[in-house]
């Protein structure tokens, strides 16, 4: 291989990761910023989404209705999770919502293993196993399948954030939470909203990076904090998020394929730390955060 | 539970209920088992003080921990210095660490520093786990000698038993004394509000600081022992599940006091000892990810249904009882 096609194949599997970690990140941020409710177990929809579906398959459903259930099961266990373990707690504060996700995190986590086993699961390719070569590198029909599906669901989240009246309700609600209860807009029922919308949207990015990179019951955790990472440095906007989130795999693809594989989870987890310290450096004239 | 009009009688009975523990129970697994008890309850209690004492959400407390055990232990294991030379050098790397990560980070608010420092988690166990020429990979590391000390090697469990509830209960009353002093006075008015701490001449950042690093080395030297006495370690000894059980150990032991986390200690690591004897035929396999199960379900019952905690209601209980006889008296 030459350079130009080996730097072609990084970059296609950097924005494959890069549009898996926007989705991520949004799934994040959309509950972040309506509940104030930082949740761990994220990253652990994505990985009920591909075992879900794998058990499924399993059982003898076709590809779709395994897909469709596996859907369904995780918004509704996302939902269920603000109903009736995020909610009653007795003293909301920063402190117990992120000790209450980490450990529905490890429950969910654990259950899994317990009824699946610790091996790696694989999910057919959707559309077969055709490639298709760019200057030499190899695209598999998984990757457009990815990057496409990605693609059209930032897409619509942005058109339905902007111009649909729920919507702009949604986006009122998170920007003043009293102000948006005032108005008549049931805030309840938007927590219960955002938590489902983020464990379909989890589920589904689940689902189809099973195909390409395995899922497993330890993947959630570390998928999930670099959708973190995404959101974070994206400054909780939709658009900051999808920026940062490429910006990010595509690091992690470079990362990678020139530096070392083992340690390209390293690299995710080091820009946020660093992201994190610059934010800290206010220079005069600045907002401060 | 303790009567706060006479600490030194609380502490005495404490003391010499642990004294006298290894001597009346059949066999070493008891005081096998308390010594895992002493380093966890220690770990818990300086995690427990930053927490809630100080307000600040730090997640990195399983590395500090594991940080002190590896070093310690390389250094032991190659014979690069003696044992107890070691848990010195791991106290002063892991402060050192601590220091660098928490001077830009504490000044980060809530969430911002949970983020930093549950990445600085998992970096930490990936690194340890690929550089297996020096760590060992996931295999652990291994050959780590007994803990000796001028000569004396030490081998029982009941060494290894007095050692660590001397640095439990050392660790108890330095944070106790600590939270009465200057800095922890200024600790806790900045949880309460940090304008107003800062406004009264408070250095907010420095305070922060001298916790969270003194925490760390806390956590470093129960490492330390612990890999001692273990004589092996793997990084994911140090990971993600170990944070959910001090999650337990604080929840459970209420983290407003500095016993609660000492006794959420003792719950957790005997429930788990009754998990893996009970429920060993039924689940097919208990790693620390399937004890994270139960640990989890209880985290949620209790921030639920019992917010305060363990030694919260236990508290309460006393209060009530102390109230009533003192009324029918």
């Amino acid at each position: 291989m030459t350079l130009l096609s080996e730097t072609v194949q990084y970059a296609i599997s950097g924005v494959t990761a890069g549009s898996i970690y926007a989705v991520i990140g949004i799934c994040w941020s959309v509950v972040y910023l309506i509940t104030k409710v930082l949740n761990f177990t994220t990253g652990e929809f994505v990985m009920l989404g591909g075992m879900l579906t794998w058990a499924f398959h399993r059982l003898g459903f076709g590809l779709l209705p395994s897909v469709f259930f596996a859907v369904a099961c995780t918004t509704a266990i996302s939902m269920l999770l603000e109903r009736f373990v995020i909610r009653p707690i007795r003293f909301p504060t920063e402190m117990t919502y992120m000790m209450i996700t980490i450990a529905s995190a490890s429950v969910i986590k654990g259950l899994v293993l317990l009824q699946w086993g610790s091996e790696s699961r694989r999910i057919e390719p959707f559309f077969g196993t055709g490639v298709i070569h760019i200057l030499g590198a190899g695209v598999t029909s998984q990757v457009l399948c990815v990057v496409a599906l990605m693609s059209l669901i930032t897409l619509s989240l942005h058109l339905f954030l902007n111009h649909t009246l729920m919507g702009t309700a949604l986006r009122a609600s998170a920007i003043n939470l009293t102000g948006a209860r005032l108005i008549g807009i049931d805030v309840g029922k938007f927590r219960l909203f955002c938590f489902g919308l983020a464990g379909g949207l989890g589920a589904v990015t689940g689902i189809v990076t099973a195909p390409i990179t395995f899922t497993g019951y330890e993947i959630g955790m570390l998928t999930g904090l670099k959708g973190l990472v995404a959101a974070i440095a994206g400054g909780w906007s939709m658009t900051g998020t999808v920026a940062a989130g490429l910006t990010l795999g595509l690091l992690e693809g470079f990362g990678a394929g020139f530096v070392s594989t083992g340690l390209k989870d390293v690299l995710a987890l080091l820009v946020m730390i660093l992201f994190l310290i610059l934010r800290t450096i206010s220079l005069p004239g600045m907002r401060k955060r | 539970m303790r009567d706060k009009r006479h600490p030194s009688l609380s502490w005495a009975l404490v003391v010499g209920v642990l004294a006298l523990l290894p001597f009346v129970t059949p066999g070493t697994y008891v005081t096998g088992v308390m010594c895992f008890v002493a380093l966890y309850a220690t770990l818990a209690c300086g995690m427990a003080v930053l927490l809630e004492q100080a307000g600040l959400f730090s997640l990195a407390h399983p590395t500090f921990f594991g940080l002190g055990a590896y070093v310690a232990g390389m250094l032991a294991a190659n014979e690069i210095l003696p044992p107890w030379a070691g848990i010195i050098v791991a106290a002063i790397v892991v402060a050192l660490i601590a220091y660098l990560i928490g001077a830009p980070l504490l000044r980060l608010r809530g969430y911002y520093l949970a983020c930093a420092t549950f990445g600085l988690l998992f970096i930490v166990e990936i690194v340890l786990a690929q550089s297996g020429s020096i760590t060992g990979g996931h295999d652990g590391l291994m050959g780590i000698p007994p803990l000796s000390v001028f000569g004396f090697t030490l081998g029982g469990d009941l060494d290894y038993y007095f050692i660590s509830w001397g640095l439990c209960l050392g660790c108890v009353w330095f944070f106790s004394n600590l939270m009465k002093s200057r800095v922890g006075r200024a600790v806790k008015a900045l949880h309460d509000s940090e304008v107003a701490a800062s406004s009264v001449g408070i250095n907010v950042p420095r305070c922060k600081l001298h916790v969270f690093v003194l925490t760390a080395i806390m956590a470093s030297l129960a490492g330390s022992i612990f890999c001692f006495y273990l004589q092996f370690t793997t990084p994911s000894m140090f990971g993600f599940p170990l944070l959910t059980e001090l999650f337990t150990m604080i929840v459970i032991g209420g983290p407003a006091t500095l016993h609660g986390p000492v006794l959420g200690s003792v719950v957790l690591i005997w429930l788990r000892e009754a998990i893996h004897v009970y429920l060993k035929d039924v689940l097919p396999k208990l790693t620390a990810e399937v004890d994270a199960v139960f640990f989890g379900i209880l985290i949620v019952a209790i921030l639920i249904f019992m917010p305060e905690g363990l030694a919260g209601s236990l508290d309460r209980l006393a209060h009530f009882v102390r109230r009533h006889l003192g009324r029918s008296s």
